[in-house]
């Protein structure tokens, strides 16, 4: 018997098979990783570091729009002469599951600047906690979309962020080497998923298109 | 046990077929998929792909629109509101008849 939900799934997980978006992913990370080092190196006032400031909020905000161009183009270039052309459908969510995201992501964030405030030590903890942040997040989408290799980048996540704070390396810096780790790891698991799709999938010789001539 | 018989006949028969529920499946969560895609994801062979295409699309469950990208031709397939639809309402009965046998 057919299993429906297995091949709703397998479709939807069809979309991680060449390891494109962790590259992409991952280069941005490391990216983010230097800008934040960069930040923390700058002298105290100086204009360096406060243009590296004002900007970094220009380049978190524009990061989802050039990863998925970076993506789009790398997709029709390698992944769709091989295992063809798909168009995921783009859900929008719910006003509930909005609320509910801006809500968590709020808590999340006021949590943090009270912990801050009240005791700046607290922020030699930024590394762990921004670990163990994303480690939940990768677990979130491993469950979602069943890509073993996510729940591997959710315990690395954990192990440099919590691995960073014991090491004494918080605040900016740690921040900075914690995405510059972290990143060189997703782009580590892309490019291995990349090296197995390329293998199991080879260019059709006569480019696999074809279809019911009836129309 | 007649009734569930009765439950079994009332399944689309479009649908039904092994192959057809796959690309059903397929194209219900994504927006538009190409020959070639189908082709991989389903393990079909281009000739038993283009038959179950078409009895589809004879069906109006799936739009094909040929085109081209650069030189290279490619055949879109997507689920139409009437696939989606009849698709929706399979899952529905199969489901209901398997609970009841």
């Amino acid at each position: 018997m057919i299993d429906i939900e297995k091949i709703e799934k397998r479709t939807v997980r069809s979309f991680y098979d060449d390891g494109l978006l962790e590259i992409a992913l991952g280069v941005f990370f490391v990216f983010l990783g230097g800008w934040l080092f960069a930040q923390a190196a700058a002298p105290e006032g100086s204009g360096l570091g406060a243009a590296l400031s004002v900007l970094f909020v220009l380049v978190i905000v524009s990061a989802g729009v050039v990863v998925g161009r970076v993506v789009r183009f790398l997709k029709q270039r390698i992944t769709y002469p091989r295992t063809g052309y798909v168009a995921f459908k783009k859900k929008e969510p719910s006003p509930k599951r909005r609320a509910a995201a801006a809500l968590a992501g709020g808590l999340i964030g006021a949590s943090l600047a009270v912990l801050y405030g009240l005791s700046p030590s607290a922020r030699t903890m930024l590394p762990a906690v921004n670990g163990l942040l994303f480690a939940v997040a990768m677990l979130l989408m491993a469950n979602k979309v069943g890509v073993l290799r996510f729940h591997v980048l959710a315990a690395a996540s954990a192990v440099i962020g919590v691995g960073l704070t014991a090491a004494g390396a918080g605040d900016l810096k740690g921040f900075g080497l914690f995405f510059g780790l972290f990143g060189a790891a997703v782009i580590l698991s892309g490019l291995a998923a990349l090296i197995v799709y390329l293998k199991r999938s080879p260019r059709p010789a006569d480019g696999g298109q074809e279809g019911p001539d009836a129309h | 046990m007649p009734t569930d018989l009765h439950g079994l006949a009332d399944l689309d028969r479009i649908i039904h077929e092994p192959a057809r529920l796959a690309l059903a499946a397929i194209l219900s969560v994504v927006e538009s998929a190409d020959f070639l895609y189908l082709q991989r994801e389903t393990g079909l062979t281009k000739g038993n792909l283009s038959s179950h295409l078409a009895k589809m699309e004879e069906a109006g469950y799936v739009a094909i629109e040929k085109t081209y990208r650069g030189r290279i031709p490619l055949t879109l397939v997507r689920l139409t509101d009437a696939g989606a639809s009849a698709f929706k309402a399979y899952r529905a009965r199969f489901k209901k008849f398997l609970e009841k046998t």
